[in-house]
C-alpha cells in the first residue's frame, strides 16, 4: 500500500502522533506507476474524531485494493490532506490536489468544505466527489461536483415522514446548528413535516461554537413539541441532548447519522434511550462484509469507528475509483476530469461491498434509509424506509 | 416564554452558566491588577489544567481530589514557572508591554501545541458522562452541576476577598498593584507578589477548567475562546477591578441567557463581542457604577 498524509506544517506532528503515521510507510505491490488519490478530510479540529477514522477505512480500502492488483496492476497512493472542516484550508487542499498533484479527481466531505472546494474543482475541470457531506445543495454545485453520499433530501426526507406517519407525532421542535451542515436539513426536516400535516412548533438554530442551550430549549420546552429533532455535529448533538433532558424534556429525539456514533451513548448513558438516528449505508444484519469491516476495524484499531456509515462509504470510493479508471482505461482515454466524470454518469449503477448498490442519478443519489434506534444502550435497527 | 418558571430558569441557568467565567476572569483581571499584565498565556494554563485532570482521571484512574490536586500543582507550577523564567526576565530586560502580550499568546499557543501532539483534538469530558443529576424545585431544574458551580465560584470569591483584605499577603498583592516601586520602597518584593497572583491564578484557572470539563467537550483549542470571555469580563468590569470584573462576567451571561427571548440562539454568542467593541469603545476603563468598588 501506497499512502501519504499532508498536513499544514503545524499540525503535522499532531496528526502523526494521533494517528500512528508518524512514520511513512510505502510499499509499492505491483511496482507500476501509482495513481494519486485524493481525500481531502478533517484529520485535526474538532471533527477529527470523524476524520480521523474516515482516513483510517480509505486506508484499509487501499490496501485491500492494492493487494487485489490495484487498477489493472497499478497501485493506489492515498493523499490525504487535512481541511479541521474548515471551508478555508478546504480550499488549500483543493488547490494543493489540483495544482501539486495534478489529480484529475478528488474527494472531500462537510458541507462547508465541499461548497468552498467547488468553484475550484469547475474551474479547472477537476472531478470533486463528496463522500459524506449531507447538504441539498451539493447537488447544484456545478458540472464538476459529484456525490456519492445521499444528501440530507434522503434521509432527512424519509425519516420526517416516518415520525409523522409511524410514529403518530403531529408537533415537532427542530434544533439546528447554523452552519451548511444544519441550515439546509433543518429546512427539509420542517417542511417535508409540514407537508405531511404536522406542525413545527420550535424552529431554532444555534451557534456552532456555544456549549449552552438551555434558552433555545426552554423556547422549544414550551412549545411542547411530542418528538425533538436535533441536527448538529458529533461535539454538540450530546450536549444538547443533556441539558435537553436536565431540563425535563423527556421527548424522544431524532437525529441523522452524525449521532450515530458509540461515543454519544458513553456521554449521554440512559438519556439517549429511545434516540432514533439515520443510517445510509447497510448494517451488519443486511450485509455480511460490514461484520467483517468491523471485526478489522476492532483487530487493527481495538474499537469500532466513529460514524460506521460514513466509514463504509469512505471504504467504497477506492473501489469505487478502480472502477472509473477501468473504465476510462478501457476506452483508450486519459484518465481527466472530465473522462472520469463521463465513466461515473456511463456507469451509473456501482455495486460496492460495503454500501450495497449505489446508483448515480444526475447530482445526487439515492439510497435506502436504515433507521436504529438506542435500546438498552446500544443502537439496535428500527426500521428501513 | 414569559412565564415566571421560564423567567427563573433562564436567571438560575444564566447565573450558574457564569460560574467558570467568573472564575476565569477573576484569574486573568487579578493578573492584570497586580502585574499590569495582560497575560493570555493563561489560556496555555487552561489547557494545562483541563488536561492534567483528564490525563488523572482517565490515564492514571486516580480519583477526582488527587485529579484536582494534580491539575492544581501542573497548572499552578506552569504559572510559576512563567512567571519566573519568562515574565521577570522580561522586566529585568525592560521589554515594553507589546513583547509581554506577544510573549504570552506565542506561549499559550505553544502549550496548546504540545498538548495537541499528545492528546488529539477530539472533544474529550472530564467524566464520560455528562449528565448531571437534577432537582426541579418549584419548577427550575437545578443540577449537581450547577449547585457545584455556583457554590465553587461564591466560595472562590470569598476566599480572594477574605485573602486580600485580611492577610498581609494580600495587602502586599494590593500594595504592589498601586504602586509597585513604591511598595517595594516599603519592603514589600514585587517579585513575590507576581508570583503569588501567579499562583491564585491558576487555582482559579483550576477550578474553572474542573467545570468547563465536566459540563461539555473540550479540545485543546477551547482555552483561546475562554480567555477572550475574561478578556471582555475584565474590560467590562473596569481594569484593576476584579470583583467588578466577576459581576461583569455575571451580567454577560445573563445577558446572553435572557437574549432568547427577543433574538434566536444562533445570535447569543455575538452579543460578547458586541459588548467588547462597546466597551472598548465607550468605556475603555470599564463601567463605572457610582456605588462600584474594587
Amino acid at each position: 500500500m501506497t499512502a501519504r498524509l499532508i498536513l499544514p506544517r503545524r499540525k503535522l506532528l499532531a496528526t502523526a502522533a494521533a494517528t500512528g503515521l508518524a512514520a511513512p510507510f510505502v510499499a509499492r505491490a505491483q511496482g507500476k506507476e501509482p495513481i494519486k488519490l485524493g481525500s481531502a478530510l478533517p484529520l485535526t479540529g474538532s471533527q477529527a474524531g470523524y476524520g480521523n477514522d474516515f482516513a483510517a477505512s480509505w486506508r484499509m480500502g487501499v490496501k485491500d485494493v492494492n493487494d487485489a492488483g490495484g487498477v489493472n496492476g497499478r497501485p493506489f497512493e492515498l493523499i490525504t490532506l487535512d481541511t479541521q472542516a474548515d471551508p478555508q484550508l478546504g480550499i488549500n487542499a483543493a488547490n494543493r490536489y489540483i495544482q501539486v498533484e495534478k489529480l484529475p479527481m478528488f474527494f472531500t466531505a462537510w458541507s462547508a468544505v465541499v461548497k468552498a472546494q467547488a468553484p475550484i474543482a469547475n474551474r479547472e475541470k477537476v472531478l470533486e466527489i463528496n463522500a459524506g457531506a449531507n447538504s441539498p445543495e451539493i447537488a447544484t454545485l456545478g458540472d464538476f461536483v459529484y456525490t456519492t453520499f445521499p444528501l440530507a433530501d434522503v434521509d432527512i426526507t424519509k425519516l420526517a415522514k416516518y415520525v409523522f406517519t409511524t410514529l403518530g407525532k403531529k408537533t415537532a421542535a427542530v434544533l439546528y446548528i447554523n452552519n451548511d451542515t444544519g441550515i439546509d436539513a433543518a429546512k427539509i426536516y420542517r417542511d417535508t413535516f409540514t407537508e405531511a400535516g404536522g406542525k413545527v412548533v420550535a424552529f431554532e438554530a444555534y451557534d456552532p461554537k456555544a456549549t449552552e442551550f438551555t434558552g433555545m430549549l426552554l423556547k422549544a420546552r414550551a412549545a411542547n413539541p411530542e418528538i425533538v429533532h436535533i441536527h448538529g455535529l458529533t461535539a454538540d448533538t450530546p450536549q444538547v441532548i443533556a441539558q435537553m433532558r436536565q431540563l425535563g424534556m423527556t421527548q424522544r429525539v431524532t437525529s441523522y447519522s452524525a449521532a450515530y456514533n458509540p461515543k454519544l451513548l458513553q456521554q449521554l448513558g440512559a438519556a439517549a434511550e429511545g434516540l432514533i438516528v439515520t443510517s445510509l449505508a447497510p448494517g451488519v444484519n443486511d450485509n455480511p462484509n460490514v461484520g467483517k469491516f468491523l471485526e478489522r476495524w476492532k483487530t487493527e484499531q481495538n474499537r469500532v469507528p466513529n460514524g460506521l456509515p460514513y466509514c463504509q462509504y469512505q471504504y467504497d470510493m477506492v473501489v469505487f475509483t478502480k472502477m472509473l479508471y477501468e473504465y476510462v482505461e478501457k476506452k483508450g482515454q486519459p484518465a481527466t476530469g472530465e473522462t472520469l466524470r463521463d465513466a461515473l454518469l456511463a456507469i451509473k449503477e456501482f455495486e460496492l461491498p460495503m454500501t450495497g448498490k449505489m446508483i448515480i442519478d444526475g447530482h445526487r443519489v439515492n439510497k435506502p434509509v436504515y433507521l436504529l434506534t438506542v435500546e438498552k444502550g446500544a443502537f439496535v435497527p428500527l426500521a428501513t424506509l | 416564554m414569559f412565564e415566571p418558571v421560564i423567567l427563573l430558569q433562564i436567571l438560575w441557568t444564566g447565573i450558574a452558566t457564569s460560574a467558570p467565567f467568573v472564575l476565569l476572569t477573576v484569574g486573568f483581571s487579578l493578573t492584570l491588577k497586580v502585574t499590569g499584565l495582560w497575560n493570555f498565556a493563561q489560556s496555555g494554563q487552561m489547557a494545562i489544567a483541563f488536561y492534567a485532570m483528564f490525563f488523572a482521571l482517565h490515564g492514571l484512574g486516580l480519583p477526582l481530589v488527587a485529579a484536582l490536586a494534580l491539575g492544581g500543582v501542573l497548572t499552578c507550577g506552569a504559572a510559576w514557572l512563567i512567571e519566573v523564567y519568562g515574565l521577570q526576565v522580561f522586566r529585568d530586560r525592560g521589554s515594553d508591554n507589546l513583547m509581554f502580550f506577544i510573549f504570552t499568546l506565542i506561549l499559550s499557543e505553544f502549550i496548546i501545541y504540545v498538548i495537541t501532539l499528545i492528546f488529539g483534538t477530539e472533544p474529550e469530558t472530564l467524566y464520560e458522562s455528562i449528565l448531571s443529576p437534577v432537582d426541579i424545585v418549584g419548577g427550575i431544574a437545578i443540577s449537581d452541576w450547577d449547585k457545584t458551580g455556583v457554590a465553587l465560584a461564591a466560595f472562590a470569591l470569598a476566599a480572594l476577598y477574605g485573602f486580600m483584605r485580611y492577610t498581609k499577603e494580600g495587602q502586599f498583592l494590593a500594595a504592589v498593584s498601586d504602586n509597585a516601586k513604591l511598595a517595594e520602597l516599603y519592603g514589600i518584593s514585587a517579585q513575590r507578589a507576581y508570583r503569588v497572583t501567579a499562583v491564585i491564578s491558576g487555582l482559579f484557572i483550576v477550578a474553572a477548567m474542573y467545570l468547563i470539563g465536566s459540563h461539555g467537550g473540550v479540545v485543546p483549542n477551547s482555552p483561546l475562546e475562554l480567555v477572550l470571555s475574561a478578556v471582555i469580563g475584565t474590560l467590562l468590569g473596569g481594569i484593576g477591578r476584579v470583583f467588578a470584573a466577576a459581576w461583569a462576567s455575571i451580567f454577560l451571561a445573563l445577558i446572553q441567557s435572557f437574549s432568547i427571548l427577543f433574538i434566536g440562539s444562533r445570535w447569543q454568542n455575538l452579543l460578547l463581542y458586541g459588548f467588547l467593541f462597546a466597551t472598548i469603545l465607550l468605556f475603555p476603563r470599564g463601567v463605572r457604577l457610582s456605588w462600584g468598588r474594587r
